[in-house]
């Protein structure tokens, strides 16, 4: 079922949650809505799910207008930050809750529940914890046990809200995975909300980057990634340089770098900021054709298969980052103290008044 | 669960006083609670069985004792099952819900415990007395509620208002609505997740509240002695009772009665203990759940 977000706002007093939100995920995608804490992902998601009613807008399922209806009405799996697992029922019985609080006319035999809390624990590939209670299993385990109570009651739509937020890193990479398998094997419709842009990036056919309320971007992993839409987008998906400068005649001049500006920005003379990642940094002992900055290399940190140099412009004192592959480094052989010339091989420029 | 090794106690290096005075700090506070609580309680059942076991079972199977035992119960049972229903409504719109005026329905509940029970008793006179604001109309209907049983359970329930809603409220905030969201993200109706989620939840805190309730419906004076009139055998609760025997120079039965309730007392306080006893160790595990939530 596809899930359709037209203009939603909404404010908690005078703070203002979400400004104007809308967004479309298509049948069977799986979805992240990504941003720092704050930005109301959470809140767009309880919107979805029924459980906050927006200031105004509407939310579609399937094309049909589901603004006013119920949670109940909605049917939609909804996976809590802190699992709220019934922490007075067996596993079992948790799986179980859906089914047997249906209406007497739908509610399914105890044998039929069993067969399918049996079968879902399987799924989630704890059959074997099916007495315990949630005070005795480990968060990766409690966040499995709501994803199959959550599933038990055949969702159109699942919704997760922070679903590893609490779990450490090993078991958080795990699991991610794990949930994109299921998702390729159930196929259900589902968003997830996160802060971690590696979590988002891995598993989602979408990423909805968020911030202040408002949707920044919207589209495939790469695309996000790759082709930020606002320098909010570019800081928060990976490190970045930045080239505080103006733009003089088509071009920004940052310090002695000059490069470029695209058309939209070339016009007047105004504030600019260029965007580089650092791998995309050429790092260069000797200084080469077209527009360079000198740098001193100040810090190396070696970590796993990259070498991360901070460097110390010399124009204009601000420093730098740059990612080499350990090859590129033992090319260059470098040491701290020396000279190198930078140049970015790949920058997006915004105008200066864009704010972050 | 794994099994938990009894944990060595923690040092505590800041209790440096010498030994003789933990001891006198210790023997004092025993002996005052010796003097003010445990001596008087001895009193008690010394006076009333001080004429022998016959005068003690005479006293409290006369009939006006007996009706006042059945009035005492009834009154309680009443205002306990009220404050159990508007405590549990109270306590579930404050804990789970915003809404405006809540800070001023939480001082609305405390105000019993904020007036003296003579004036609570007082309200009523002055609401349904025969001098009162409805007493005409209440009169010409044949209505009675000063001096009889009604103004006797409205004074209970008054003065025992806050015991259930008090008890609840940072129990259920604590809980947060997490749980009761998810059941109805699946499905469940209002009914379901009250009964099958929030209540199971809160039980022994409900338990301890209406433990605590009855104690003070049941040894409640002041209100009720301004509303009850002393009719003997109608409108005498048993601290009713106890006064009106001791006031006509009959300690032994006073006491006597008054045993009955010290009874109570003990019952109530072995109960609230156990109940104690339950609702820490759920809540240490609701604690042990959230911290193991935090890496």
């Amino acid at each position: 079922m596809s899930i359709e977000v037209r203009n939603i706002s909404k404010s908690f007093g005078k703070f203002q949650a979400l400004k104007d939100v809308s967004l479309e995920v298509k049948s069977g995608e799986l979805v992240a809505a990504l941003g720092p804490s704050g930005c109301g992902k959470t809140t767009l998601l309880r919107i979805i799910a029924g459980l906050e009613t927006p200031d105004s807008g509407s939310i579609l399922f399937h094309g049909e207008d589901a603004t006013q209806s119920s949670v109940s009405d909605r049917k939609v799996g909804f996976v809590f930050q802190h699992y709220a697992l019934f922490r007075h029922m067996t596993v079992f019985e948790n799986v179980a809750f859906g089914l047997r609080v249906k209406p007497r006319p739908q509610r399914p035999s105890n044998e039929v529940i069993r067969q399918k809390v049996t079968r879902l624990l399987e799924l989630v590939q704890l059959e074997w914890l099916a007495d315990r209670y949630p005070s005795q299993l480990s968060g990766g385990q409690r966040q499995r046990i709501a994803l199959a109570r959550a599933l038990a009651v055949e969702p159109k739509v699942l919704l997760l809200d922070e679903p590893f937020g609490a779990l450490d890193a090993k078991v958080r990479k795990d699991l991610r995975r794990w949930l994109r398998r299921l998702h390729d094997e159930i196929h259900v419709t589902s968003v997830f909300v996160t802060h971690d842009q590696d979590e988002a990036l891995e598993v989602a056919d979408h990423v909805v980057v968020m911030n202040h309320g408002q949707v920044e971007q919207f589209g495939a992993p790469e695309q996000v990634y790759e082709h930020p839409a606002s320098p909010f987008v570019y800081n928060f998906l990976g490190n970045v340089n930045l080239f505080h400068g103006r733009i003089v005649g088509g071009n920004l001049q940052s310090g002695s770098l000059k490069v470029a500006a695209p058309d939209a920005l070339a016009g007047e003379e105004r504030a600019a900021i260029g965007y580089v990642r650092p791998y995309d940094l050429d790092v260069q002992r000797a200084r080469t054709n077209g527009s360079t900055i000198e740098a001193i290399v100040q810090h190396i940190h070696p970590v796993g298969p990259v070498v991360r140099l901070e460097l110390l412009r010399r124009d204009t004192q601000d420093s730098l980052e740059a990612e080499l592959t350990k090859d590129q480094f033992r090319e260059l052989a470098l040491s701290v103290g020396e000279h190198v010339f930078v140049s970015p091989k790949n920058l997006h420029i915004f105008a200066a008044d864009y704010a972050i | 669960m794994t099994v938990k090794e009894a944990a060595p106690r923690p040092q505590r290096p800041t209790i440096t006083e010498p030994v003789w005075v933990r001891w006198l700090l210790t023997a004092i506070a025993l002996a005052f609670l010796g003097v003010f609580l445990l001596l008087p309680l001895a009193v008690v059942f010394i006076e009333a069985l001080s004429k022998g076991l016959g005068a003690y079972g005479k006293a409290v199977t006369e009939p006006d004792a007996l009706a006042a035992v059945r009035l005492t119960v009834t009154a309680a049972s009443i205002s306990v099952f009220l404050n159990l229903v508007f405590g549990v409504a109270a306590a579930w719109a404050i804990a789970k819900y915003e809404f405006r005026g809540k800070s001023f329905l939480i001082t609305l509940i405390d105000l019993p415990f904020a007036v003296s029970p003579v004036i609570s008793g007082l309200i009523y006179v002055l609401l349904f007395g025969l001098q009162g604001l409805f007493g005409p109309w209440l009169n010409d209907h044949d209505i009675k509620i000063i001096f009889a049983v009604p103004g006797i359970v409205l004074a209970t329930v008054f003065v025992t208002f806050p015991f259930v809603a008090r008890e609840l409220i940072p129990l259920m905030h604590e809980q947060g609505t997490e749980e009761e969201e998810a059941a109805v993200s699946l499905g469940a109706s209002g009914f379901q997740t009250f009964f099958r989620v929030t209540l199971p939840n809160i039980k022994w805190g409900l338990l301890y509240g209406v433990i605590l309730c009855n104690a003070r419906a049941m040894g409640e004076f002041g209100a009720v002695s301004v509303v009850s009139g002393h009719i003997r055998g109608i409108t005498n609760t048993m601290p009713l009772h106890v006064e009106v025997l001791y006031n006509e120079y009959n300690p032994a039965a006073a006491f006597a009665v008054a045993s009955l309730l010290a009874l109570l007392a003990l019952v109530t306080l072995i109960a609230k203990t156990a109940v104690e006893w339950r609702t820490q160790r759920d809540r240490k595990e609701l604690v042990e759940i959230q911290e193991s939530l935090t890496p």
